[in-house]
């Protein structure tokens, strides 16, 4: 227990930092303390319920509607985050995820809305098809690589661009556009059939979805598979040195496809989830860029599938409630402004471990990983 | 260790600083006074945002600063007085009955958006904040405006550009929903029959962003007025794809001009600084070329290249809804603004050209049988084939 703290603090000190700059920032650009301490209040309220006006109207939908926000942004967050980690943790950096996504939310999209399946089983499938988009995505950067020696950097990066382009500069505006009558603009694609739409845990109460927990029950299988079973030792032990992996009798190539293909689907599922979640549609434009999004995600949880989930929740609920400071006239900005910073700080590790010396310093395998990449 | 515990120090005493933080506003929050005459009115912008110049800035005017009498200075507002306000007006709105003036109790709240999918928590926020009328800008909302619409059935919503449509894209109708569309084509009417009397040598262009069914309106209708008062001239068309691209409005522009057009209109966001800029550059390079703006007046842009502007009312719509809903009007449904109802028109015209007074003369005569209906503006390709001016 004492290890897993020492090996998470820098990264709790991180956001602590960021979020102490930013707060004294805001105070300061408006000399006026009780304003930031107010737009944290929102922040929270916005991210984890409005208790105070829960308790004098006694709606519960101010309480639970913030709930669906921050997960179904946590969701996102998380599920980017571990395609990140995935790739990181056979060595490679995949800065694709956002193209992956992109590439799983239109699969989504069309599944949702031109095939006809029964309720139960629709969701599933569409994001059963979101992953194999993502992870078909994700392997062209992975056949680029041990085929070819593309650094996966590049290639991911130019994949982005081909998908952004491809698909919401041309499917979306072009063949697959809503169907609308006259001179009547609808944006995006077709919406999703009612059967394929997630199902929301609170019914109308919150828009909290069933993809939270799907993300969650992935997260701890990914934590199960990279430390407790074969494959994904081996798939560590090829991210650490693939030489002397091959020297093991590990079949270095096949983890990599593994990893990469993993890793797309991931990012594939996050896009299955946006689309069948909460927009009903593949949307004009793919929302906010939580392909890059998951890579701050993903260092700021050092790589660790169990430290991602809780990155994630964080961040989400520092997104959601974030759009409230906007009532105190705070920047729309401002809740990337300290997920920045903590990334910032974050990335600073070195510093952090010589303040903390001594029995702390001990670096952990997955620390190393990161700076490597 | 030393540094260990400063370090978990100085965190615990930051925590320290937030937690009455939030007490402290929760007793504020409690003890607000209670409602009385304020009426909350919110604003959902679309991606775009405050400052783009056009769409949004145009429905933020018509909230903050004419209807709750208020200007924005980037950290909160200042009131201003109705002289101020009065300054801002254009001429045919100065002149209006009644007049444009500060509600009383009205009191703006606005929320931007980041991403697509703020949309329907944002419009959520603003009816749990107690916003008596929430507005919508774009048709990108129209998703997020009928699910929030449906689940706060006390709360009233104003939808801009688009009307509510469901699942098949047919349009319909909600009790607490009022939508505005402009009929975009009537107000590029008239400035394609400006165009068609100013250009030189009977060759005008035209620059959309994507090529959707609303920007298709512009295109038909300026076309349309062209052909009206200039059979023979060509128009040269040219798309971008985008709305937020400024350098491929440019290039397309200069690929118009470069073709021989010397009057370019756009109907292309902010991509259409970029046709603006490419119209600047070649007037710098001594070719005769005019620009004509979209949304709002965009003669400042550039005032010597700028003609004039196919002005969008959205801040009337905005304002309108707004004085309705204080004097206990609102109404629900679907409304068009055309000419008639001064929901489209052109900017003035603040440059010289010869027989300026002759071509404006005729333009206001081809609004006023628009007005009376003996033009029916073509707003699709299909009714701009069978359109004989």
């Amino acid at each position: 227990m004492k290890r897993v703290f020492h090996g998470a603090l820098p990264s709790l000190l991180s956001i602590a930092l960021a979020l102490a700059i930013c707060f004294v920032a805001l105070a300061l650009s408006r000399s006026d303390v009780h304003l930031a301490t107010d737009a944290y209040a929102q922040m929270i309220f916005g991210g984890v319920g409005d208790f105070p006006s829960f308790t004098e109207s006694g709606r519960w939908g101010v309480l639970t509607r913030p709930w669906g926000e921050s997960t179904s942004r946590a969701a996102l967050l998380l599920l980017t985050g571990l395609s990140v980690a995935v790739a990181f943790s056979v060595g490679l950096f995949n800065i694709g995820a956002q193209g992956q996504m992109t590439v799983g939310a239109l699969l989504a999209a069309v599944v949702g809305a031109h095939v006809s399946l029964p309720a139960g089983i629709h969701p599933l499938v569409g994001l059963l098809c979101a992953a194999l988009a993502g992870a078909a995505y994700g392997s062209i950067a992975a056949v680029l690589k041990v085929r070819r020696g593309v650094h996966e950097v590049i290639s991911t990066i130019m994949l982005n661009w081909i998908a952004v382009n491809l698909i919401e500069n041309w499917l979306v505006t072009g063949p697959l556009r809503a169907h609308s009558e006259g001179t009547v603009s609808i944006a995006g694609t077709d919406q999703i059939l009612p059967t394929a739409e997630l199902p929301r845990l609170l019914s109308d109460g919150s828009r909290i979805h069933l993809g939270f927990p799907i993300a969650v029950l992935i997260a701890l299988a990914l934590w199960a598979w990279l430390s407790r079973l074969r494959h994904g030792f081996e798939t560590r032990a090829v991210g650490l040195g693939p030489e002397a992996a091959r020297t093991a009798g590990i079949p270095v190539e096949r983890r990599i496809y593994q990893a990469m293909a993993l890793s797309g689907a991931l990012a594939g599922l996050a896009g299955g989830v946006l689309v069948l979640g909460t927009e009903f549609r593949f949307p004009a434009v793919l929302g906010a860029p939580y392909g890059f999004d998951g890579i701050a995600i993903a260092l700021i949880g050092q790589n660790h599938p169990i430290g991602v989930a809780v990155s994630a929740l964080f961040f989400g609920i520092l997104r959601a409630g974030g759009t409230r400071m906007q009532l105190l006239g705070v920047h729309k900005s401002f809740p990337e402004l300290i997920q920045g910073l903590a990334l910032l700080f974050v990335a600073a590790r070195y510093v952090w471990r010589k303040l903390l010396s001594g029995r702390a310093a001990r670096p952990s395998p997955r620390s190393s990983e990161v700076q490597r990449a | 260790m030393t540094p260990t515990r400063s370090i978990l120090f100085y965190t615990a005493a930051a925590a320290l600083i937030l937690i009455p933080g939030c007490k402290k506003s929760e007793e504020r929050s409690a003890s607000e006074k209670p409602a009385g005459t304020v009426l909350k009115v919110g604003i959902v912008t679309d991606v775009g945002g405050r400052g783009d110049q056009s769409f949004n800035d145009s429905a933020l005017r018509g909230l903050e600063l004419w209807a709750a009498g208020k200007k924005y200075t980037g950290t909160g507002y200042v009131d201003t007085t109705p002289a101020e306000v009065k300054a801002t007006l254009p001429p045919d709105l100065a002149a209006r009955t009644p007049p444009i003036e500060k509600l009383p109790g009205v009191t703006p709240l606005v929320l931007q958006s980041r991403a697509q999918e703020d949309y329907e928590p944002n419009l959520q926020l603003l009816a749990d904040q107690g916003a008596g009328l929430i507005i919508g800008t774009g048709f990108m909302l129209e998703n997020a405006i009928e699910a929030a619409a449906k689940r706060n059935p006390d709360s009233k919503f104003l939808l801009i550009d688009s009307p509510l449509l469901d699942a098949a894209g047919k349009p319909f109708t909600l009790p607490n929903v009022r939508t505005v569309v402009f009929k975009e084509e009537e107000g590029s009417f008239l400035v394609g029959a400006m165009a068609g009397l100013v250009s030189k040598d009977g060759r005008v262009g035209f620059v959309g962003g994507m090529e959707i069914p609303l920007i298709k309106k512009f295109e038909a209708g300026f076309k349309a007025g062209v052909r009206t008062t200039r059979p023979e001239a060509t128009v040269l068309t040219a798309y971008t794809g985008s709305f937020n691209n400024v350098a491929a409005g440019k290039q397309v522009a200069q690929d118009l001009i470069a073709k021989g057009a010397d009057v370019v209109f756009h109907a292309a966001g902010s991509d259409g600084l970029g046709v603006i800029q490419a119209v600047k550059d070649a007037r710098a390079a001594g070719r005769q070329v005019y620009a004509i703006g979209v949304d709002s007046d965009q003669s400042h842009v550039a005032p010597d290249a700028v003609l004039t502007s196919m002005v969008k009312r959205v801040d009337l719509a905005v304002y309108e809804t707004v004085r309705d809903l204080a004097a206990g009007r609102f109404t629900a449904g679907d409304a068009a603004w055309g000419l008639k109802e001064g929901g489209v028109t052109y900017a003035p015209v603040r440059i010289d050209f010869p027989q300026r007074a002759a071509v404006l003369e005729k333009v206001e005569d081809l609004r006023r049988q628009i007005i009376e209906g003996s033009i029916r503006v073509p707003a699709t390709d299909a009714d701009l084939a069978s359109f004989k001016p």
